[in-house]
């Protein structure tokens, strides 16, 4: 059975604290553009948390969202690439193949999540910080596109480690790195042809919703909107 | 020929062919034999502890084969070694249950710097410098030693030896004297131990942002001198004056996990979060109803609150007769406290008290929290006190177990028990400073620092630097030159966390008692020493009874005699050898006690303690001239700044403010537009002190009155990635101090704010809307 990867999270147990941003960059070897080169929008961050203001003093709330690559079936990114690096993998992915990319960045102009990141540069490990650099992950040269692949390379492993015990993956037994370190339990993973994972039973909540769901691209990425109190019952 | 050795001699080659043009081959080209047989591209998980703060996470780090240049017996070469990649959390670790936070992730960076100093150091150029020239360990410790010898001590053997006890005695204690971060385990013991064995007073530990008022006010309401652990998972109702809990508090990854059951992991039943702060925190923009009140006036709302249930008879007002006695009128009913009273103080609305405090009475479980700036005022004893005594009321008719508890501590013994009330860090660095700048007799001859950084994150006008200075013979622990370890004498440069042995002792975040424990993930890199190995070596040297005190050749064979008494504590490992269970815990990263759920502390003694009245904050600096309250608040990459020097921190894009690289300043809109301030305009802050100048951001979260500011950047001397960038606001300070414990009250500043100048390019680096120019921009191409 082919899997169809996808994310939930829950705008309801995130809390803010970027425990994902720093374990993409650590699992997906991102290069830290240093001060400069982020002064002129240049940082690479696959996934950020945004955050929404309401209302004006002193009756102010904050909303947080981690956005990512919401790995859409019907991606925007995918069809205006000249050279098919961008390119739809059969378990839904939308992933970037690296040595087919020349940086035309047609693809970060239709994605309308912008979670796509040009290298402007070479990316520089001031030694021995090279030595952090993750041997599953391709490091990405200057011009190359980037954007987040679900960590791929720990999907590869799982499936192969599950192939080589003949037998099939298990819910929860692999997650991307955002995943695996949220405290909160915000975001979870999982294979949604599988009815029974818990990311198919949570995408089924009544909280869930898409962001931008009205362009069409159909999303992978479930969003959980957050609850409200009142008088001790669920809103 | 195997596909290893081929790869080895292919490697060689092609290193010889590149290097022929290169300086130097001949150093480049030594080859090590590898020590470890790794697999390459198959990795091993590891366990490490997590030391960045005081939490104590358990962490698991992912070693592959890798080649990495190291200095062996004083030679550079290289070798295929074990490489730490990554770290998550530990699965098994009872605090933080296989979750890690941001700042645990970038652990892997201090290892990896490439500042971390690779060999020991001595001063060259003049104090303060930063001019150091490398020594070797044999000469570095040769020169300790002398210096510590020649200190006049009980147990010196020199100076016993040579002129008699009797003048060692009459001498006072040793002017030795070691500062310290707060430092648990059997790192701690072992700096006790030597220090009392040489006659030196015990260590000091520093940290600019200390939980001394806590601690004591816990210690007399709940008879325990601890940091609190709340089951978050189980509570309905959830109020917070002030605490970070799910930033930088305490134990964030634990509280983080419980607040994400608390919030959904119960079906149709969701608590409420209320967080109570003049500024908007991470935390705080969680929280369901978030509600301004006036600095220093958070323990006035919690009796409000308290007054409200009493009065209404939601709660029987004398079932918890501790923490109750400790707040004076508590038995008349809290007549000064008065909705409408505690509005005029507070800025709450004597509705909104009446609401929150119905709301929390009916809710089955609750907890009440109190941590940051409520306690960082004068008043901020009297703070703790009132909410501690509102969260007994609300515990007072509760099924057990509570929602707060105190973590039960492993049945080990320790020279100072972990439990025991500490004084406030920040008045003892006060005497020490003082005592040292009066050239007072017990002032120290020889000053140990350990992870410690004091001129960043204490006042100026502490004067500590000045203090410095004056202290004949320095001796630093630190892996980086920062502003304190660049007036050492001599910097014998630690190991990192992952190439040490580690443990550590939770105080909180959990119910189980938690020894935290791993050994060496990885080989060293660098020609570096770990700390408590370098003390036990420069105890054998001295000899006498500091030698004696600390018999031990390694820091693991002090572990090892430490923890395998643990051994008898549980039916499962009683009959194991030796050898198993220190294999056992050694491989899991810990000793933990079986789960057990805690009890409510049945603690019904009235403490010897005067009742705390009504007591009004101080700031520094009249209100005329300074019309701002200055809140500091730790950040979210950094915490106090001593993680600033991690690049993936730096990068980090501050959650409230999407800042990066950065330090800035929240004001209100309102307050802006009063005096023509824009988001990104230049501005500065002035205390009686001192100013800071840095970017202005709008913020609509934080009151007209007050000015906030991250603490974190601003470093003088802290590697390439941190100096010279920001500013720091520890620096303008006041010196107030709370009342009764001494502790710093770094929320007790006024300030007064201007506007001096346009948004400068590289001043504010945002990440969301990072294209867009700043203003003049496009002029300037």
């Amino acid at each position: 059975m082919t899997h169809k990867w996808a994310m939930v999270i829950d705008l309801d147990r995130c809390t803010g604290c970027e425990a994902c941003v720093v374990a993409c960059h650590a699992e997906n070897n991102i290069g830290t553009a240093g001060p400069d080169q982020a002064a002129r929008g240049r940082a690479k961050h696959w996934i950020r948390v945004e955050r929404y203001w309401e209302g004006q003093f002193p009756n102010v709330r904050l909303r947080f969202q981690p956005v990512l690559c919401q790995q859409c079936d019907d991606a925007p990114c995918e069809p205006v690439c000249p050279t098919f690096a961008s390119y739809h993998t059969p378990e839904g992915l939308n992933a970037q193949v690296y040595n087919r990319c020349i940086g035309a960045r047609f693809c970060a102009n239709a994605c309308p999540y912008t979670v796509r990141f040009l290298n402007f540069f070479n990316p520089q490990w001031e030694k021995p910080l090279h030595l952090q650099l993750n041997p599953d992950v391709s490091v990405r040269s200057v011009g190359i596109m980037e954007k987040c692949t679900f960590c791929v390379q720990r999907i590869r492993a799982a499936e192969i480690q599950a192939e080589s015990e003949k037998r099939d993956l298990k819910d929860g037994e692999f997650n991307p790195a955002c995943v695996q370190s949220c405290a909160p339990k915000a975001m979870v993973f999982g294979d949604l042809n599988d009815p029974n994972s818990e990311v198919s039973r949570l995408a089924r909540s009544n909280r869930s919703t898409k962001l931008l769901a009205e362009l069409g691209t159909k999303p992978n990425v479930n969003y959980l909107q957050r609850d409200s109190w009142q008088d001790g019952k669920n809103g | 020929m195997q596909r290893r050795n081929f790869l080895k001699i292919s490697a060689l080659s092609g290193a010889v062919s590149a290097l022929q043009s290169c300086g130097s081959p001949e150093q480049q080209l030594i080859r090590f034999i590898p020590d470890e047989d790794l697999v390459p591209g198959i990795a091993v998980w590891k366990p490490s502890v997590c030391t960045l703060c005081s939490a104590g996470c358990g962490t698991l780090v992912r070693v592959m084969e890798g080649d990495a240049e190291v200095v062996r017996k004083g030679r550079t070469g290289l070798i295929k070694m074990g490489l730490a990649k990554k770290l998550e959390g530990n699965p098994e670790h009872p605090v933080n249950r296989g979750k890690l936070c941001a700042r645990g992730h970038a652990a892997l960076q201090v290892l990896y710097h490439p500042d971390r100093l690779a060999n020991p150091l001595k001063r060259r150029g003049p104090r303060g410098s930063a001019d150091f020239q490398v020594v070797s360990w044999e000469d570095a410790l040769a020169e300790l030693t002398s210096h510590l010898s020649e200190l006049p001590s009980p147990g010196n053997v020199r100076s016993s030896d040579s002129s008699g006890v009797h003048r060692a005695v009459e001498t006072g204690p040793a002017p030795l004297a070691f500062l310290t971060r707060p430092l648990r385990g059997q790192r701690r013991e072992l700096i006790e131990r030597f220090l009392k064995a040489f006659g030196a007073p015990p260590s000091i530990a520093y940290e600019p942002l200390e939980e001394a008022v806590l601690r004591q006010a816990n210690l007399l309401s709940f008879g325990s001198a601890a940091l609190p652990t709340f089951d978050l998972a189980r509570a309905d109702y959830l109020i917070s004056f002030g605490a970070d809990l799910l930033g930088t508090w305490n134990s964030p990854v634990a509280q983080s996990i419980g607040y994400g059951e608390m919030r959904q992991g119960r079906p149709g039943r969701r608590g409420k979060f209320v967080q109570v702060e003049s500024r908007m925190s991470q935390t705080g923009a969680n929280a369901d109803e978030w509600i301004p009140c006036h600095p220093g006036r958070e323990g006035v709302l919690a009796l409000g609150m308290a007054h409200v249930i009493v009065s209404d008879k939601l709660r029987a007002r004398d079932a918890r007769p501790r923490p109750a006695a400790l707040i004076a009128g508590w038995s008349e009913g809290l007549p000064d406290y008065v909705p409408e009273s505690v509005a005029k103080q507070t800025g709450v609305s004597a509705e909104t008290i009446t609401r929150l405090a119905h709301e929390i009475a009916a809710a089955e479980s609750s907890a009440v929290v109190i941590a940051g700036a409520p306690l960082a005022q004068t008043n901020g004893m009297f703070n703790a006190l009132a909410v501690n005594a509102l969260q007994a009321l609300l515990e007072s008719s509760r099924a057990e177990p509570p929602i707060l508890s105190f973590t039960p501590q492993p049945p080990i013994g320790a020279t100072v028990p972990a439990s025991a009330a500490t004084p406030a860090s920040f008045s003892t660095l006060n005497s020490l400073a003082q005592a040292i700048l009066n050239d007072q007799p017990h002032a120290p001859k020889v000053l140990f620092l350990y992870d410690v950084n004091p001129v960043f994150g204490a006042p100026a006008s502490l004067q500590f630097r000045e203090a410095l200075a004056k202290v004949p013979y320095i001796v630093s622990f630190g892996s980086f030159i920062d502003e304190t370890s660049a007036f050492a004498d001599l910097i014998l440069p630690d190991h990192a966390p992952l190439e040490s042995w580690v443990d550590d002792v939770a105080e909180s975040g959990t119910t189980q008692s938690v020894v935290s424990l791993a050994p060496p993930a990885v080989h060293p890199l660098h020609n570096t020493r770990a700390m408590p190995d370098v003390l036990l070596e420069v105890a054998q040297r001295l000899g006498g009874p500091v030698a004696a005190a600390l018999p031990w050749n390694s820091y693991d064979a002090m572990l090892r005699a430490a923890y395998v008494p643990l051994r008898q504590h549980s039916s499962s490992t009683a009959t194991q050898s030796e050898d198993d269970f220190w294999s056992k815990i050694t491989a899991q990263g810990g000793w933990w006690s079986t789960p057990r759920a805690p009890r409510a502390e049945a603690v019904f003694a009235v403490p010897a303690h005067a009742p705390a009245k009504l007591a009004e904050p101080e700031f520094d600096g009249p209100a005329r001239e300074f019309p701002f309250y200055f809140t500091p608040f730790p950040s979210q990459s950094f915490r106090d700044g001593s993680l600033a020097h991690l690049p993936w921190l730096q990068e980090m894009p501050d959650v409230i403010t999407t800042a990066m690289w950065s330090s800035w300043v929240e004001i209100n809109p309102k307050t802006a537009a009063q005096l023509h301030i824009a988001t990104g305009d230049l501005v500065e802050i002035t205390s009686q002190h001192g100013s800071v100048r840095a970017p202005a951001i709008l913020s609509p979260g934080i009151a007209a009155d007050v000015v906030a500011m991250p603490i974190g950047q601003g470093h003088e001397k802290f590697s390439r990635y941190a100096s010279g960038r920001g500013a720091n606001p520890l620096s303008i300070l006041g010196p107030l101090t709370e009342r009764e414990t001494g502790a710093l009250a770094w929320a007790a500043t006024r300030v007064k704010l201007a506007r001096i100048g346009d948004a400068e390019r590289g001043k504010l680096i945002v990440f969301a809307g990072g294209m867009s120019r700043f203003p003049g921009e496009e002029e300037r191409r």
